[in-house]
C-alpha cells in the first residue's frame, strides 16, 4: 500500500518533469467528451431483482436515502448515458426506515452512528405495508427475499402477511395480489436485468444457522428458485448480469464482537468455575463411558478466568447428552463468530429476579448470537455449492459478477478505489453499514462500479468510463435527515 | 523725423543681404540624377526643385554663410553650408534601415547592409516614432525579437528561442557594460538600464555572437549606447504620464520622469548626469487556476493556484490519518474513511503577498576627459545606480523590493583601441520569495502537522455525519482554517513583515544577496596599420564574487570567487572592389571550472548589383555558454525540490539533515541522517523511473540517474542572409539559420534515497518506498539532440509619398524528440510564426507624425521552472501620434499600447497585460 502513497507524492514531480501534454492526473475522472456506449447490451429497460442487497438496504433497514443509493439505481444512472431509460424504485415513505403492517411495527428504524456506536434514529415509522403503491418497478428487489420467493405468486398479497407468506415491502409494491416478483419483472419487458439470487445465505447466517425459514440444502429451496428465475429471465430477456452470493461470515456482522468478550475478575471467575463443576464433572463421566470423545469433553469443559472470557453458548452440533442431564453447552472459541446483534444482549440478566442468570455466562447466548465453527463450515460448503450452481445457471451470454469475491477482498486486503482504502471494519471501514452485512452507499457505489466492469467486459460497453466516483456517496446517514 | 528714417534706412542698408545664387546637381551615391529633389534654404521657406537632370539653381537675398538642405524621398537630407555664390553638387546618401551604421556586428563601424550577421538597429528616430510606451518596449517591433513581459518594469528580450525570463543566453551591454545582475546572471531588462533621453542608439544581434562577445552572447546580444557629453549637451528631458488599464488591477496612473544634463566644460572635459524615475502599478497576476491544470479533476482541495502561494504545501491525508490512528488521535480503522489524496493548505493570493506598485529609479553620471587636443583619446568614468520594485518570476515569483545595482566603469578609448574595466554589484535589498512568504506565514499561524490533523479529523467527522467526500473536504478546510490570519489583518501584516525579513527559508522568505563581478575588456584594431586586411584583437576577463550568505549559493562560509578570461581576434579581408568580404573571427575562453573553449566565426559576404545593392552572405559560427553562477553554485530549497549547482565541490557544501520515517527506522536507520547535494550526482534515481516504480510497484523499473557535472553548452550555427535595396524605397533583409546544440544545459530532477546505495536492489528501494528520499534539481548537460532553425524576412518601403511601411515575418522551429527524452525540458518558449508591421509618417503635416505598430504571434508553449502553459495566438496594436513644437524644442507624443484592450500574456504565470495610454513631453532631445 505504501507504493500508492508514493505515487501520489511523486505526482508533484509532474511539475518538473511533465511533458508538453498535460496528462489527466486522475484517470477516474470522466472525459466530458467521451461517449458512453452500451456495447452489445441494451440498457433501455433495466430491471433489478434480488434481496436486500439489491433493494438498497443499509444500516439495518430500508429507507429512502438508502434506496436512492441502491447499486441498481447507481448503475441505472450511468446506464442512462448509454441509452438507459427511467429507473423506478418502490421508495418507502421516509428516511426513518422500518415498516408497519396495519400500524404494527414489522421492522424497526435504521441505525445511525451516534459517536460511540450504532443507535436507532429518532422519528416515527410511517411506511405502511398495506398502503400500496402498486408496481411494477424497475427495481424489483425487496428485503428478505429468498430465491424461492421470487417466483412465488401471492408473495405480495396482504392476506399472506399474517402467516408470513408474504413480504410487506413487496405487498406494498406488487402490481396485484397474485403477482410474483418475477412476473412483475417480466411484465416490464426488460432488455437488461441484474439478479442477486436471494437473501438465503445472509438470512441463514443472521438467524444463527438452520431454521425452518431457510433451507440451504433442499432441492425445493433456493436452487429451485434461482433456477426458475434465471431460466425464465434467460428465455425472454436479451441481456443481464447475475451475481454469486457473498459469505456473510466474512462480514462485519460476524467480525466485530470478539469471541471472548466477557470480562471477569478473579473472584467472579472462581465462583463461576464452582458453579460449572457439576457440568464439567458430567462431561468427564460421559467421556469415561465413551459417550463422547475426550476431545469433545475437553472442548465442552467450561473454564472461567480473570480477564476476557469466551461466551457460554449452546451448540446443536454437540453430542446430545440430555439423557445425562447435561445441556449442549460449550464456550466459544476463536473459530466461532459472534453476531453483532447479539452484543447488546451479552451480560444481560433477562430475569430481574435472578441476578445470577446472565446471558453468555450462566445462560447460553441465543442460537442466533453465535455462528459456530460447524455452522460456518456448513455455510461455506453450501455457499460454494450454491455459487457453483449459480455460475452454471447464468443464461448463455450473460455476465457473471463475483460479488462473493468482492466481499472476500474487502475482508482480507481491503479494496482501493477512488483513493479510498475501504476495509471490512464496522463504522470506519467505509464499506459495511451499521448492520455489518449490507454496504453503505459508498459500498453500494463500489459494488455498482465493479459490476459495471463485469458488464463492460462481457458486453463491450464502457460504463466504467463514466467516472463514477465512490467518494460522491456517503458512508453514513445522520439522525434526522 | 527724416533723419531718423535715413538712419534707419542706412542701418538697414548696412545689413541688407547680398544676393547669392547657388546651383549644381543632386545625385545619388551612384551618380544618378535625382530629379524632383528639393533644395531649401535652411530657416526660410524658399526652395526649388531639381529638374529632370537633377540640376537646381536657387537665388536668395541672404548674407552668407547660410545653409541649404537637399532632400529626396528615400535619401537622407543633406545640409551644405554656403559661403558665396557657387556651384554645389550634392550627393544624397540612401536613407534606409540598411544604410544605418552599426558597430556591434564586427566591433567596427559598418553599414547594416554589409554587416556579417543579422543585426537590427534602433536609433533616435525609431525611439521618437515608436508607438510603444518606451524605447525598450519598442525593440519588440524589430524582427525576430520577442519581449517576455514579466511585469510592468521588467521585460526580458528573447531572440531565437530557449529563454525564460531569466534569459541567460542573451547579453545586454550598456556602453560596453554587462548589466546582468551578478547573482542572477541575466539582464533585468531595462529595470536598471538606461534613461531614454540618453539613448543614442540600440543595436541588437539576434543570433550567436560568442566569437566576439564570448560566453553567454549565445542567442543574441543587445548593445545600448548613450550620448557622449562632448557631442550632446544641455538639459533634455522627458515627462510621461498616463494610465494602465487591466481587469485585475483596474485603472492606475503611471508616470516617468527622465532628465539628462550634459555639459562640455572645455574641449577637454565634459560630463553628464542622467536621472530617471518611474512609478506605476504592476500588471497584477491573480490567476487562481491550478498550475498543473488539475482544477477540473481534483476539485478545490488539492490545488496549486498559479498565483496563490502557500498552497504548494500539500500532503497525502491518508498518511496523516494513519499516523493519527497510530497516535490514538483517530479510532482504529478510521483511516478507511480518509481518501488517499493530496490536500493543499489554503494559500494567499499574490496581491496579499506584495503591493502591486512598480517603481524604477535610475541614475548615472559620467566624466569624460580628452587630454590631448585634436586627438580622440578619451578617458571616462561612468557610474550607474539603479533600484526598483518589481516582480520577478523564476522557479517561484519574487517581490523585488529595493533591489539595488551599481556599476562603475573606467574606460580609455582612442581611434583604434579601447580598454575598459568595470564592476557590477547587486544587493537584493528587501526582496523576497512570495511562495515561501506565504508558506511561512501559514506555518507561523498553524504548523502544517496541526493543520492537516485538523483537516483529517474533520474529514472523518464529516463522513460519519453523512457527508460525501467533497462535502467533507469543504468542512475539513473550514475547520482547519478556523482562525486563519486573513490578508490585511494586523496579525497577517505583522507576521508577513517578519517573515520577509528572515532569510532562512524554513521560517522566512527573504533572499539575501550582495554579489559582484569585475570585468575587463580591451580591443585593438590594426586597421590603420595594415592595408591587406583589417585585424582586431581583444580580450576580456571577469571575476565573480558571489555573496548570498548561504541563502542562494552555497556560500555560507564566505563569498565564492571564480574567474573567466577570453581572447579574440578578427580578420576582415575585402576584395573585388569591396564586393567580396571575408570575415574570420576566433575567440578562446577559459573559465576556472572548465576547459578552454574555442569559438570561431567565418563569414563570406558578397555584394552584387550594378549599384552594389544586393548582398549575400553565408556564415558559420559556434557559440557556447558557460553555466551560470546559479548552475554552478546554487544551493536552494525551492519547495518542490532542492536546487544544487554542480561546480566542483559545490554539491558537497550543501548539507542537510533529514528525518527518517518510522518504517525506515525499523530497518535500523537512525532517526536522522545527513546527506549532501553530492547525492544528487552520485546516488540518485531518475524522477520518471521513480514515478514508474510507484505506479507499478516494480523495483526493477528504477533507473539509476547518471548526472554529470555541468559543463559549457555549445552550438553551431549556419546562416544565409540576403539584403537588397530593390528600389530607392524598397529594402529587404532576410536570413535563414540553423542552430545545432550540444550539451544543452538543463536541470534534471532526481531522487536520492536517504539510505542505501542506488542500484543495490534492497535498502535504497526500501528508502524510496518509505518516501525517505530527497528531491533534487541537479544541473547538468543533456545528451539530447536539439536543433532549431528559423527564417526572418523584413521589408521596408515608402508608400503614398512619404509614409513608412515596414513589416517582418519570423519563423522559429524547434527540432527535438521529446519521446526520447521525456524528462527533458527545452524551454523553447517562442512562437513558430510572428508577423509584425509598422505604418507611419514622421511628417504627415508640418510637425505632426504618427505611427501604428501591429504584432501577431502564433500560439506557443511556455515552459519554465515556475510552470508550463500555452500562450495563445495574439494580436497587439500600438499607436501614437506626435507633435513637434520647434519653438519649445519639444515633442508631444500621445499614444496607447495594446489598443482594443484584449489582455494578453507572453508567459505562463505572469500578470495579464492590459492597455497603456500615455502622453509624453520630450524636450531638447534631438
Amino acid at each position: 500500500m505504501k507504493i500508492k502513497y508514493l505515487l501520489l507524492s511523486v505526482f508533484m514531480l509532474a511539475l518538473w518533469s511533465c511533458e508538453t501534454d498535460m496528462e489527466n492526473p486522475d484517470a477516474n475522472y470522466p472525459d466530458p467528451y467521451l461517449e458512453i456506449d452500451s456495447g452489445d447490451a441494451d440498457f433501455s429497460t433495466y430491471v433489478s431483482m434480488g434481496g436486500g442487497l439489491a433493494a438498497g438496504w443499509s444500516d439495518g433497514s430500508l429507507f429512502m436515502a438508502g434506496q436512492m443509493n441502491s447499486f441498481p439505481n447507481i448503475m441505472a444512472g450511468v446506464m442512462s448515458m448509454a441509452g438507459g431509460g427511467e429507473f423506478t424504485q418502490p421508495y418507502v415513505s421516509d428516511n426513518v426506515g422500518g415498516i408497519l403492517i396495519g400500524g404494527t411495527e414489522f421492522w424497526g428504524e435504521r441505525q445511525y452512528f451516534d459517536g460511540a456506536g450504532p443507535s436507532g434514529v429518532s422519528g416515527n415509522i410511517t411506511t405502511e405495508a398495506t398502503s400500496t403503491i402498486p408496481g411494477p418497478y424497475n427495481n424489483m428487489a425487496f428485503p428478505f427475499v429468498n430465491a424461492i420467493h421470487m417466483v412465488a405468486p401471492g408473495y405480495g398479497n396482504a392476506a399472506g402477511l399474517a402467516q408470513g407468506l408474504a413480504n410487506p415491502w413487496y405487498v406494498r409494491a406488487a402490481s396485484s395480489g397474485n403477482a410474483s416478483i418475477l412476473g412483475d419483472a417480466l411484465a416490464q419487458q426488460p432488455t437488461f436485468v441484474s439478479v442477486i439470487p436471494g437473501d438465503d445465505f445472509s438470512a441463514w447466517a443472521l438467524f444463527g444457522g438452520p431454521t425452518p425459514e431457510v433451507d440451504l440444502t433442499s432441492a425445493t429451496g433456493m436452487f429451485t428458485g434461482v433456477g426458475a428465475t434465471l431460466q425464465t429471465l434467460g428465455a425472454s430477456v436479451p441481456g443481464g448480469v447475475v451475481t454469486n452470493l457473498p459469505d456473510p461470515s466474512n462480514t462485519a456482522t460476524f467480525n466485530t464482537v470478539p469471541y471472548n468478550s466477557i470480562p471477569l475478575d478473579q473472584a467472579t471467575a472462581d465462583m463461576l468455575n464452582g458453579a460449572f463443576l457439576a457440568y464439567n464433572g458430567g462431561l468427564v463421566a460421559a467421556a469415561a463411558f465413551g459417550l463422547i470423545t475426550a476431545d469433545e469433553a475437553a472442548s465442552r469443559t467450561i473454564v472461567w478466568a480473570a480477564g476476557n472470557n469466551p461466551i457460554l453458548m449452546q451448540d446443536e452440533y454437540l453430542t446430545d447428552l440430555s439423557a445425562l442431564g447435561l445441556p449442549a453447552f460449550r464456550q466459544t472459541t476463536a473459530e466461532d463468530k459472534v453476531n453483532l446483534f447479539a452484543a447488546p444482549f451479552l451480560g444481560q440478566t433477562p430475569d430481574p429476579s435472578n441476578p445470577m442468570g446472565i446471558i453468555g455466562i450462566t445462560i447460553p447466548a441465543n442460537d442466533f448470537a453465535i455462528l459456530s465453527s460447524d455452522e460456518i463450515a456448513t455455510l461455506q460448503s453450501q455457499l460454494a455449492t450454491a455459487n457453483g450452481a449459480i455460475a452454471g445457471l447464468v443464461p448463455s451470454g450473460w455476465a457473471l459478477f463475483d460479488l462473493h469475491g468482492l466481499y472476500n477482498e474487502i475482508a482480507s486486503t481491503g479494496v482501493y478505489e477512488d483513493e479510498f482504502n475501504m476495509t471490512g471494519d464496522l463504522v470506519f471501514g467505509g464499506f459495511f453499514g451499521l448492520d455489518g452485512y449490507f454496504p453503505t452507499s459508498r459500498g453500494y457505489a463500489l459494488v455498482a462500479k465493479r459490476m459495471m466492469e463485469a458488464i463492460d467486459a462481457n458486453y463491450g460497453s464502457n460504463l466504467s468510463d463514466a467516472g463514477l466516483d465512490i467518494g460522491d456517496y456517503p458512508t453514513n446517514f445522520p439522525d434526522g435527515i | 523725423m527724416r533723419t531718423i528714417l535715413k538712419i534707419l534706412i542706412m542701418l538697414v542698408g548696412v545689413f541688407t543681404y547680398a544676393q547669392t545664387t547657388v546651383s549644381g546637381s543632386i545625385t545619388d551615391q551612384n551618380n544618378q540624377p535625382l530629379s524632383g529633389a528639393t533644395v531649401i534654404v535652411v530657416g526660410t521657406s524658399s526652395g526649388v526643385a531639381a529638374d529632370f537632370d537633377g540640376n537646381y539653381s536657387i537665388t536668395v537675398d541672404m548674407d552668407t554663410p547660410f545653409s541649404i538642405e537637399a532632400s529626396s524621398v528615400g535619401f537622407k537630407p543633406a545640409t551644405v553650408e554656403v559661403s558665396g555664390s557657387s556651384t554645389i553638387n550634392i550627393v544624397l546618401q540612401d536613407d534606409s534601415a540598411l544604410d544605418e551604421v552599426v558597430v556591434s556586428a564586427s566591433r567596427t563601424p559598418q553599414r547594416v547592409f554589409e554587416s556579417p550577421v543579422t543585426i537590427e538597429r534602433f536609433g533616435t528616430k525609431d525611439i521618437r516614432t515608436t508607438a510603444s510606451a518606451d524605447f525598450y518596449d519598442g525593440l519588440e517591433n524589430l524582427k525576430g525579437v520577442d519581449i517576455n513581459v514579466n511585469s510592468f518594469t521588467f521585460k526580458s528580450i528573447n531572440t531565437r528561442g530557449f529563454a525564460t525570463f531569466a534569459n541567460t543566453r542573451f547579453v545586454q551591454l550598456v556602453d560596453g557594460m554587462d548589466n546582468s545582475a551578478p547573482a542572477l546572471n541575466f539582464p533585468l531588462g531595462n529595470l536598471l538600464g538606461m534613461t531614454e533621453v540618453d539613448v543614442l542608439d540600440v543595436e541588437l544581434v539576434p543570433g550567436t555572437s560568442s566569437a566576439l562577445y564570448g560566453a553567454n552572447a549565445f542567442n543574441g546580444i543587445l548593445l545600448m549606447r548613450s550620448k557622449n557629453p562632448f557631442d550632446h549637451q544641455g538639459i533634455s528631458g522627458q515627462y510621461k504620464r498616463g494610465v494602465t488599464v487591466q481587469d485585475a488591477a483596474g485603472t492606475n496612473e503611471f508616470q516617468d520622469i527622465q532628465i539628462r544634463w550634459g555639459h562640455k566644460f572645455s574641449d577637454k572635459l565634459a560630463m553628464k548626469v542622467n536621472f530617471g524615475f518611474l512609478t506605476g502599478t504592476d500588471w497584477i497576476a491573480n490567476s487562481e487556476e491550478d498550475k498543473l491544470n488539475r482544477a477540473v479533476f481534483a476539485g478545490v482541495y488539492n490545488k496549486d493556484g498559479i498565483n496563490i502561494y502557500g498552497d504548494e504545501v500539500q500532503t497525502n491525508i491518508y498518511g496523516v490519518a494513519q499516523q493519527m490512528v497510530g497516535l490514538g488521535l483517530l479510532p482504529a480503522g478510521a483511516e478507511a474513511l480518509v481518501p488517499s489524496t493530496n490536500v493543499s493548505r489554503t494559500g494567499y493570493n499574490e496581491t496579499d503577498m506584495a503591493e502591486p506598485d512598480a517603481t524604477s529609479k535610475k541614475a548615472d553620471w559620467g566624466v569624460y576627459y580628452r587630454p590631448i587636443e585634436g586627438s580622440n583619446l578619451e578617458i571616462s568614468y561612468v557610474g550607474k545606480w539603479g533600484t526598483g520594485k518589481t516582480l520577478y518570476q523564476g522557479i517561484n515569483r519574487y517581490a523585488i523590493k529595493n533591489f539595488l545595482m551599481t556599476q562603475h566603469k573606467l574606460e580609455v578609448t582612442n581611434d583604434n583601441w579601447f580598454a575598459r574595466a568595470y564592476v557590477v554589484e547587486d544587493d537584493a535589498g528587501d526582496s523576497y520569495d512570495m511562495t515561501f512568504a506565504a508558506i511561512n506565514v501559514n506555518r507561523r499561524w498553524k504548523p502544517d502537522l496541526n493543520w492537516f490533523a485538523e483537516y483529517v479529523g474533520a474529514i472523518v467527522n464529516g463522513t460519519l455525519g453523512g457527508m460525501t467526500i467533497d462535502q467533507a473536504h469543504v468542512l475539513a478546510r473550514q475547520t482547519a482554517d478556523t482562525g486563519r490570519w486573513l490578508p490585511g489583518s494586523p496579525e497577517f501584516n505583522a507576521n508577513l513583515a517578519e517573515v520577509i525579513q528572515d532569510p532562512d527559508l524554513t521560517t522566512g522568505a527573504r533572499f539575501t544577496d550582495n554579489s559582484k563581478f569585475y570585468h575587463l575588456d580591451y580591443n585593438y584594431n590594426f586597421g590603420h596599420m595594415w592595408d591587406w586586411a583589417e585585424v582586431q584583437v581583444g580580450g576580456s576577463a571577469r571575476r565573480y564574487s558571489l555573496n548570498s550568505g548561504g541563502t542562494i549559493f552555497t556560500d555560507v562560509d564566505g563569498p565564492i570567487e571564480y574567474q573567466e578570461t577570453g581572447f579574440y581576434t578578427q580578420v576582415v579581408k575585402s576584395m573585388m572592389d569591396d564586393r567580396l568580404v571575408v570575415t574570420g573571427a576566433m575567440r578562446y575562453d577559459k573559465s576556472e571550472y572548465f576547459d578552454g573553449q574555442f569559438s570561431p566565426r567565418a563569414v563570406l559576404s558578397y555584394t552584387a548589383g550594378e549599384y552594389k545593392n544586393l548582398n549575400f552572405r553565408v556564415s558559420y559560427q559556434t557559440g557556447f555558454r558557460t553555466p551560470t553562477t546559479q548552475d554552478l553554485f546554487i544551493g536552494l530549497d525551492a519547495g518542490q525540490a532542492r536546487l544544487v549547482g554542480s561546480a566542483a565541490g559545490n554539491p558537497e557544501r550543501y548539507v542537510r539533515d533529514y528525518a527518517v520515517s518510522t518504517a525506515g527506522q525499523a530497518l535500523g536507520i537512525p532517526a536522522t541522517v545527513t546527506i549532501s547535494g553530492a547525492s544528487a550526482y552520485n546516488n540518485a534515481y531518475e524522477a520518471s523511473s521513480v514515478q514508474a516504480f510507484a505506479a507499478a510497484g516494480d523495483p526493477s523499473l528504477l533507473r539509476v540517474a547518471e548526472v554529470d557535472y555541468v559543463k559549457p553548452e555549445q552550438m553551431q550555427s549556419m546562416e544565409f542572409g540576403f539584403r537588397g535595396k530593390l528600389s530607392r524605397t524598397f529594402t529587404v533583409d532576410a536570413a535563414v539559420y540553423r542552430n545545432d546544440f550540444q550539451d544543452f544545459i538543463n536541470t534534471q530532477v532526481v531522487l536520492s534515497p536517504l539510505y542505501g546505495e542506488v542500484g543495490d536492489g534492497g535498502l535504497s528501494v526500501l528508502a524510496m518506498a518509505n518516501q525517505d528520499f530527497e528531491t533534487w534539481s541537479s544541473y547538468t548537460n543533456s545528451p539530447a539532440e536539439i536543433s532549431s532553425w528559423g527564417i526572418s524576412i523584413g521589408m521596408a518601403t515608402k508608400i503614398f509619398g512619404n509614409f513608412d511601411l515596414s513589416g517582418s515575418y519570423t519563423k522559429a522551429k524547434l527540432e527535438f524528440e521529446q519521446d526520447l527524452y521525456p524528462d527533458f525540458r527545452t524551454n523553447w518558449n517562442t512562437p513558430e510564426h510572428k508577423f509584425k508591421a509598422q505604418f507611419g509618417n514622421t511628417e504627415l503635416f508640418k510637425n505632426f507624425g504618427f505611427n501604428v505598430a501591429w504584432r501577431y504571434w502564433s500560439e506557443y508553449l511556455w515552459q519554465a521552472s515556475f510552470g508550463d502553459g500555452m500562450v495563445p495566438e495574439t494580436h497587439v496594436i500600438d499607436a501614437q501620434f506626435n507633435l513637434t513644437v520647434p519653438k519649445w524644442k519639444s515633442t508631444i507624443k500621445v499614444g496607447a499600447t495594446n489598443l482594443g484592450g484584449d489582455e494578453y500574456f507572453t508567459a505562463f504565470g505572469s500578470g495579464f497585460i492590459g492597455t497603456q495610454y500615455y502622453i509624453s513631453w520630450t524636450a531638447n532631445n534631438f
